[in-house]
């Protein structure tokens, strides 16, 4: 019987073609876009779970005060992990990391040779036994043993060293600490949010070993004993803030543990984590959802084709009928067919996976590789699909078609046309809308990248080379850089600063009067001038900072923005122009300009206040150099940049970012969604359309003789291709009314994540409308057309 | 008595009137009986036989097959017995396109639940009693119109039915092919199975052993 099946279901395959093509293409990418995007789900589920210690290590996070809006932070002082260690028993063992520098990119020195260095950890040697190094040079134990040792992962070790012996090698960190190599360990996982490249040991540093309860820079680990009781260990770490911190100093007010295998995915409302290596797991959500819902599309064809083909078949349903078969015997025949034309189809979409991962890689910039196809819980995800895409596409046809009766043979029945006809219509309509709504999608965001790309920032991001200079040895090296770079024709102005826009400030309040308790949280940044012209900021009192402060002079002389100067509460900017103002700074900080705001932050913020201020005794290092250059050929005059930089700083690496790519990369993750939607809305349109061609064929072959008659009493072929292209059209209009409405709800959703928004206009649904209409024409006319130029004497005849 | 038809009515509604397809209809048919239904076009042979072969129901009226109440019956129980003991032949043949000659005969028999071994003696039997052994490997379409309804009855004969409803056999054939399945009926016939056959013709008509006619409906008594 099954065998029989088997052999029903294969010649019926066969017999037909465009049935079989269509289905299985449709089928086919549909669940190709499912297993590309299972092995990347799978991939960022498994994030963190190798260690042995997994279950237990988490991951203490911190909740601010009022000041700071509640925000959730990774870094908290260097004084928790300790006092947590010591005072809470539940806790095995803790470790504190924090990126050298503050997470500046390092300039190591070997020999006479420069390198920068973007992961390289100060930790806590409890580390290694935490996260399961594997030492394949030195061991555990001997990796700190002496003062100054540092540890390198193996790659690391290759970059630095090529073939040649580390150990005990010495390796000079940004012109003041020298180490010495201790130890080469097996690379961590790559999906681990574990990212250090080289760690030393943060007891022989001020870090470590002088611990107090102010600045928030350490993000700290601990291992709990195994069933530790989670909501316990919060309640007797937060109890340690009273115990330890002054009232009037407490800006945070709960420590909450999160699970290390959590990280990767749910650490968007966690701030200043060190890891980069963090996903999203709406960003997941939205993948599976869009990927579900093209291979729910490539099933609708399934559905429709197949009824579709009810009528050629319907004739030998009822003979078996008559010869005996029972309901439950078509069923099973219909299902047999949809199994193996889903089996052919995952056949294909698996290969076909193979060949585009390359692909799916440069458009997505994933590390996704050959082997993570392979992984089990894609095999079995296959066979689920399989089932699953069985049942969902095979109801339909099966339950329908399994119900005609015996006695389609004997009238020339009506088969339950009108029912099936709704259906098949619902589903088609149910397609076009889903492609509208993606259509709509693609542009409305394409929209705001396009926005967010011209939006006047109030300042000028493009031609500025941000150039590193914190691992200078001296100010004066810095000095004779600036100097020599200010010589050279190219070079527009240059400005030294703690930091590019939004990168690296300060967090500090600026007061009212001496009253004001909270003052306005803001951000600052030292410079040393020349930054008005450099960024091009909009000046709207005042005057840049002063070129020279001479000896003695105390004053810190600012520039602020208009947010600051709504908050003093000034009328006018010039009103604000010499007036003394309250900082953290330092009691006598002098304004000496009012910039227009300017976003310095993602778009995806309100601007704050920002402040950049000058001083002969600024807390903070000039870290950066910001270059504005205006060259034709760029390459040239970076080279030149390069060999001025090493002429003066000949001992730190040459690091440098351009500022208006650094600003492109705070939209990195938008980009990606871009252009993910754009693939998605083009597969979903694709498949939709094959199911329409198919459609449009069926109902040509339907309606043969009718359109026959029609050319035999005088119709055009132009008339007979409206015909036909009509009652499709119609449904893609209904799709278009359903969609509008989501679509715009949707988007602007979307939108609200960001300050900084466009709107969505009508032109953006009319261009949908149409685009839907005119794919849904294309493809329905060449069937329209086909059926209507056919010679009508041989549709007549052969009935 | 294989069956009776007792005051059978049959109607549709079109347009808010009734229009009768089987009108007080009584007729009785016992084994071994070869008989031939005759009618113009919309006499109600066709609905007859379907009424007879229970693919069809009824408004009014008994109908008896066996001594069991076919009217009273639910559908699952009257498809049981029409697949036990009856048989149909069709005009168009009506053979499954998909698939070949032997399995077109096997057919019924997979939908029994008989054994492989079994199944292959009987078809092959059948095969051999009408001389398409050579043909069994065949699609249906690779045959004349003759050979498929030798095919056709082959299918309808393989699971032994105790009565042929055969809907106008040879309305698609020539006169020497139709000949040929008229005198296989009567074989048939004369080995025990009960045939009812509708037909235009009336040298086809002649095979069987009594002749019902109809018009409108109704029996036409003339």
């Amino acid at each position: 019987m099954i065998r029989n099946y088997f052999k029903i279901a294969w010649r019926n395959i066969r017999a037909n073609k465009l049935f079989t093509v269509l289905n299985i293409a449709g089928l086919a990418i549909g669940i190709c876009v499912c297993i590309i995007l299972f092995s990347f789900v799978n991939t960022e589920l498994s994030f963190d779970k190798m260690y042995s210690n997994s279950d237990d290590i988490y991951r203490v996070n911190m909740e601010t005060s009022e000041e700071y809006n509640f925000e959730t932070w990774a870094t908290m002082p260097n004084a928790v992990g300790p006092a947590l260690e010591q005072d809470i028993p539940q806790i095995k063992r803790m470790a504190r990391l924090i990126k050298d520098d503050f997470g500046a990119t390092a300039s190591l020195k070997i020999g006479d040779k420069n390198f920068t260095e973007n992961n390289l950890y100060l930790a806590d040697s409890s580390v290694f036994k935490m996260f399961d190094f594997e030492f394949l040079q030195g061991n555990v134990e001997t990796a700190f043993s002496k003062p100054k040792s540092v540890v390198l992962s193996q790659t690391t070790k290759k970059r630095l060293f090529g073939n040649q012996e580390a150990m005990g090698q010495l390796i000079t960190v940004n012109n003041h600490d020298t180490l010495e190599v201790s130890g080469i360990y097996a690379d961590l996982p790559k999906i681990s949010v574990m990212d250090f490249n080289m760690v030393y040991n943060i007891m022989d540093s001020w870090m470590g070993t002088n611990v107090y309860w102010s600045n928030a820079s350490y993000e700290t680990f601990v291992q709990l004993e195994p069933n530790a009781n989670i909501p316990e260990i919060e309640n007797q770490a937060s109890a340690l803030i009273d115990k330890y911190v002054d009232k009037e100093d407490q800006y945070f007010t709960k420590f909450l543990l999160q699970p290390l295998t959590k990280i990767h995915l749910y650490s968007a409302e966690v701030r200043e984590g060190y890891s980069t290596k963090l996903g999203s797991i709406t960003t997941i959500k939205s993948l599976l959802f869009l990927s579900l819902l093209v291979l729910f599309i490539a099933c609708i064809n399934y559905m429709n084709l197949a009824t579709a083909n009810s009528r050629k078949r319907a004739k030998s349903i009822g003979m078996n009928k008559v010869l005996g078969a029972s309901r439950r015997h078509m069923l099973s025949l219909f299902y047999v067919e949809t199994g193996i034309m889903v089996f052919l189809s995952i056949v294909i979409g698996y290969a076909i996976s193979f060949l585009i991962l390359p692909l799916f890689r440069s458009i997505t910039g994933n590390e996704l590789g050959y082997q993570d196809l392979l992984a089990a819980p894609i095999l079995i995800g296959l066979l689920i699909i399989w089932i699953l895409v069985t049942l969902i596409a095979g109801s339909y046809p099966a339950i329908s078609m399994s119900s005609i009766s015996p006695l389609i043979l004997v009238n020339k029945s009506k088969t339950k046309g009108a029912a099936s006809e709704l259906v098949r219509k619902g589903l088609v309509v149910f397609q076009f809308a889903a492609s509208i709504v993606l259509i709509i999608a693609v542009t409305v965001i394409l929209q705001q990248m396009s926005f967010i790309k011209n939006k006047n920032l109030g300042y000028d991001p493009s031609g500025i080379v941000a150039v590193s200079v914190s691992s200078a040895e001296t100010g004066q090296q810095i000095q004779s850089l600036i100097k020599s770079l200010e010589r050279q024709v190219a070079v527009e102005s240059v400005s030294a600063v703690q930091s590019m826009p939004g990168a690296n400030e300060s967090g500090r309040a600026v007061l009212k009067l001496a009253t004001d308790n909270t003052g306005m949280p803001i951000a600052s940044c030292r410079t040393d001038g020349n930054i008005v012209q450099t960024l091009k900021l909009n000046v709207l009192a005042g005057t840049e900072l002063p070129e020279t402060i001479t000896e003695g002079d105390s004053i810190i002389y600012t520039l602020i923005n208009e947010k600051i100067l709504n908050y003093l509460g000034y009328q006018t900017p010039d009103e604000a122009i010499g007036k003394i103002i309250h900082t953290e700074l330092g009691p006598r900080a002098l304004i000496t300009g009012v910039v227009e705001n300017f976003n310095f932050n993602s778009l995806k913020e309100d601007i704050g206040g920002y402040m950049y201020y000058k001083s002969r005794r600024a807390p903070e290092g000039i870290r950066t150099l910001l270059v504005r250059y205006n060259s034709q050929n760029l390459s040239q005059f970076m080279e030149q940049l390069q060999s001025t930089f090493n002429e003066a700083l000949p001992n730190t690496a040459f690091d440098y970012q351009f500022l208006d790519r650094h600003v492109a990369q705070l939209y990195a993750s938008e980009e990606r969604t871009a252009r993910t939607a754009t693939i998605f809305s083009a597969l979903a349109i694709f498949i939709a359309c094959l199911g329409l061609f198919g459609l449009a064929a069926f109902t040509a072959e339907q309606r043969r003789k009718e359109i026959g008659v029609r050319k035999v009493l005088g119709a055009t072929v132009t008339g007979i291709t409206q015909l036909l292209s009509k009652d499709f059209l119609k449904l893609v209009l209904v799709a278009f009314v359903i969609a509008a409405p989501v679509a715009y709800w949707l988007m602007h959703k979307w939108l609200l994540d960001f300050a900084y928004r466009t709107e969505i206009t009508w032109w953006v649904f009319v261009f949908a409308g149409l685009a839907a209409l005119l794919i849904a024409l294309l493809t329905v006319s060449f069937q329209a057309i086909k059926a209507a130029v056919a010679n009508p004497v041989k549709s007549l005849r052969t009935e | 008595m294989l069956l009776e038809l007792n005051n059978i009515f049959k109607w549709v509604n079109q347009g808010g009137k009734r229009i009768f397809l089987l009108s007080d209809l009584n007729f009785n048919v016992e084994e071994g009986e070869f008989i031939s239904i005759m009618g113009p076009s919309g006499s109600g042979k066709s609905t007859l036989l379907n009424v007879i072969g229970m693919l069809d129901g009824f408004q009014e009226g008994e109908y008896n097959f066996l001594n069991q109440p076919v009217h009273a019956m639910k559908d699952k129980e009257r498809s049981k017995l029409y697949k036990e003991y009856i048989g149909f032949v069709f005009q168009a043949y009506h053979l499954i396109d998909e698939l070949t000659v032997y399995e077109n005969i096997e057919t019924p028999l997979l939908y029994k639940n008989i054994k492989s071994s079994e199944r292959k003696a009987l078809v092959a039997d059948m095969l051999d009693r009408f001389n398409i052994v050579g043909k069994k490997d065949l699609f249906p379409s690779q045959l004349s119109g003759g050979q498929q309804q030798l095919v056709g009855i082959s299918r309808a004969l393989i699971t032994k039915p105790k009565l042929i409803l055969a809907d106008e056999p040879t309305g698609n054939l020539n006169s020497k092919q139709s000949e040929e399945i008229m005198q296989l009926f009567k074989e048939l016939n004369q080995e025990g199975v009960t045939i009812i056959q509708a037909t235009h013709s009336e040298s086809n008509a002649a095979y069987g052993s009594r002749i019902l006619h109809l018009l409108d409906g109704r029996r036409n008594p003339h």
